[in-house]
């Protein structure tokens, strides 16, 4: 049994590889301090046109649980108005207006730092217009009469 | 792992780092990356504490590279970091919860899971009955018995005696036995 | 009796309002049904801020109060299931990513077995389980790929398995064969989950 025990306790552990970039994060920031990027990530909201994205490394100590920031993005040619709305701003439609990533250009966009967690949202087209995001999961239906996608953010 | 650091020895990566290139740290902390992960991981109990951890002594490696003696001791020097690296984060963790239980009494009023056949169940027991050790035992006993460091190695990095080294490796074995086979028979 | 019952109803809805301004929001005749549904749930210690999310985005669509309330009575409803299936010490997340899962169809067998397999915190495997479901996958492929998963792989790769899977889908595969597929090539190493998982960044990427 001893040996059973030790036989296991050898086993090899394999830690996450990530942990490699945090370090040399943190080392980075040890010698330059000034510069603070940001990192995001991109759910896939949209066609190619999502390749507009920025990718920007936010140099601190990521520690569980981290704030993320993603990108959502819509592709909206006939919109004059695109909210987010979710879970994370209370289902309210004024918090978080999303902007033409180019002027008058389909792709709209929003960033928005996130908690570790499970979220629903949707776009609001034009204050009336409700639409889930193409690629993103749906969530289950509530009987609200128009559907929700999900996000959801791990903790590492 | 880069092209360029594949079949470098230790020595000569911290040479190369303490020349400058700091990138060429990556490389030693994936090297150790899971040799220490481990040791992190059964001290502390708790994944995430023990990638804390590691991610300390990597970065305080690199902060006091220039006081490793001994480049090509570069790992045993390292673990000595993360060695004292899990002492505070054990010591953090018991006050913040009473994971650690070292009451004998306690202990076995507490039900087991039987019969061990299960490999998630038997991780949970080792998990658990690693956790009954007390710090130094159980720091003891994984360094010789897991890291298979010499004794004085051990007693280098922890600062403790050789002949109280190997008590708490007898007491540490003696503990697993009997809460093992107690786990056995229930 | 029923006057009674009222009026305890509306002390709690007014003492939960007091509490939770954004309640404020809601059509007054959905607002003391979900007060006191929130209420229930914290005294129960299930987490209150789903349901009142959950309230809050069906008034913004403006949905009838009675929808409003019946999603909030079932995501309860759910939430307590969920916390049966995972024990009581379950973290807030994990109980609303299973509750998910349970919606989507899994079954809380599913949640105890996945419980078991895997000592890291279960968010992210029930909100995958959950979500490919929601794609299509039959809840049981979609259970089976997760717990074969589950006990060996990180969150993250488990989001790529759940995106690879949606590809596949996307790209004419039925969904319980997707889910299988992936599943099986991830676990014979043929299919590296991680080749996607990370975005770029502005450091030069070591090999």
């Amino acid at each position: 049994m001893f040996d059973r025990i030790v036989a296991h306790l050898r086993e090899p552990v394999r830690i996450d590889p990530a942990l490699d970039e945090r370090v040399m994060a943190e080392i980075a920031a040890l010698r330059a301090p000034a510069p603070a990027l940001l990192r995001r990530f991109l759910p896939l909201a949209g066609l190619a046109a999502a390749a507009a994205v920025l990718a920007v490394v936010f140099v601190a100590r990521p520690r569980a649980p981290t704030i993320r920031e993603l990108q959502f993005v819509l592709v909206a040619p006939q919109a004059a108005t695109v909210s987010l709305v979710g879970d994370f701003n209370d289902w309210d439609a004024a918090r978080t207006p999303m902007r033409p990533l180019r002027s008058d250009g389909p792709v709209w966009s929003a960033v928005v730092p996130l908690a570790p967690g499970r979220y629903h949202y949707a776009f609001l087209v034009n204050g009336s217009r409700w639409l889930a995001d193409p690629a993103a999961p749906t969530a289950s239906d509530d009987g609200f009469g128009t559907p929700s996608s999900v996000v959801t953010v791990s903790g590492t | 792992m880069s092209i360029n650091t594949v079949g470098v020895s230790d020595a000569d990566l911290v040479r190369r780092v303490l020349a400058g290139d700091t990138d060429t740290y990556g490389a030693l902390v994936a090297r150790y990356r899971d040799r220490l992960g481990r040791y992190a991981v059964h001290m502390l109990g708790d994944r995430e504490e023990a990638e804390e951890a590691l991610q300390d002594a990597f970065v305080r490696g690199y902060r006091s590279l220039r006081r490793c003696n001994d480049p090509a001791r570069f790992g045993p020097w390292l673990y000595g970091i993360l060695v004292n690296r899990c002492r505070t984060a054990g010591a953090r963790a018991q006050r913040r919860r009473q994971m650690f239980v070292r009451n004998e009494a306690a202990l076995n009023g507490a039900s087991l899971p039987a019969p061990l056949v299960d490999r998630a169940e038997f991780e949970d027991v080792v998990r658990l009955a690693l956790a009954r050790l007390t710090p130094e035992c159980r720091e003891a006993f994984l360094l010789k018995f897991v890291e298979d460091l010499e004794y004085e190695e051990i007693a280098r990095l922890t600062g403790a005696g050789v002949s109280a080294l190997k008590m708490r490796v007898k007491r540490a074995r003696e503990q697993l036995r009997a809460i093992l086979t107690e786990a056995e028979h229930v | 009796m029923k006057l009674a019952a009222l009026f305890v109803a509306l002390t709690l809805a007014t003492r939960v309002a007091a509490q939770e301004p954004r309640l404020e929001r809601l059509d007054s005749a959905a607002r003391a049904p979900v007060a006191a549904l929130i209420d229930s749930a914290r005294v129960t210690g299930l987490p209150a801020e789903p349901l009142i999310q959950r309230a809050l985005e069906g008034t913004t669509k403006g949905a009838p109060a009675g929808r409003v309330v019946a999603a909030v009575r079932r995501l309860a409803a759910d939430l307590g299931r969920a916390r049966e299936a995972l024990g009581l010490s379950t973290a807030p997340l994990e109980l609303e990513a299973g509750a998910a899962a349970l919606r989507a169809g899994a079954s809380p067998a599913v949640l105890t077995q996945l419980r078991r397999a895997r000592h890291q915190p279960l968010m992210v495997p029930l909100a995958v389980l959950a979500d490919l479901v929601a794609s299509g996958v039959p809840p049981d492929s979609a259970a089976a790929a997760v717990l074969v998963l589950a006990g060996s792989v990180r969150d993250a790769d488990l989001v790529e398995f759940r995106r690879a899977v949606e590809r596949d889908i996307a790209l004419g595969a039925s969904p319980a064969g997707a889910a299988t597929g992936v599943a099986r090539d991830a676990a014979l190493g043929v299919t590296d989950l991680n080749s996607s998982a990370r975005t770029g960044s502005a450091r030069p990427r070591r090999p």
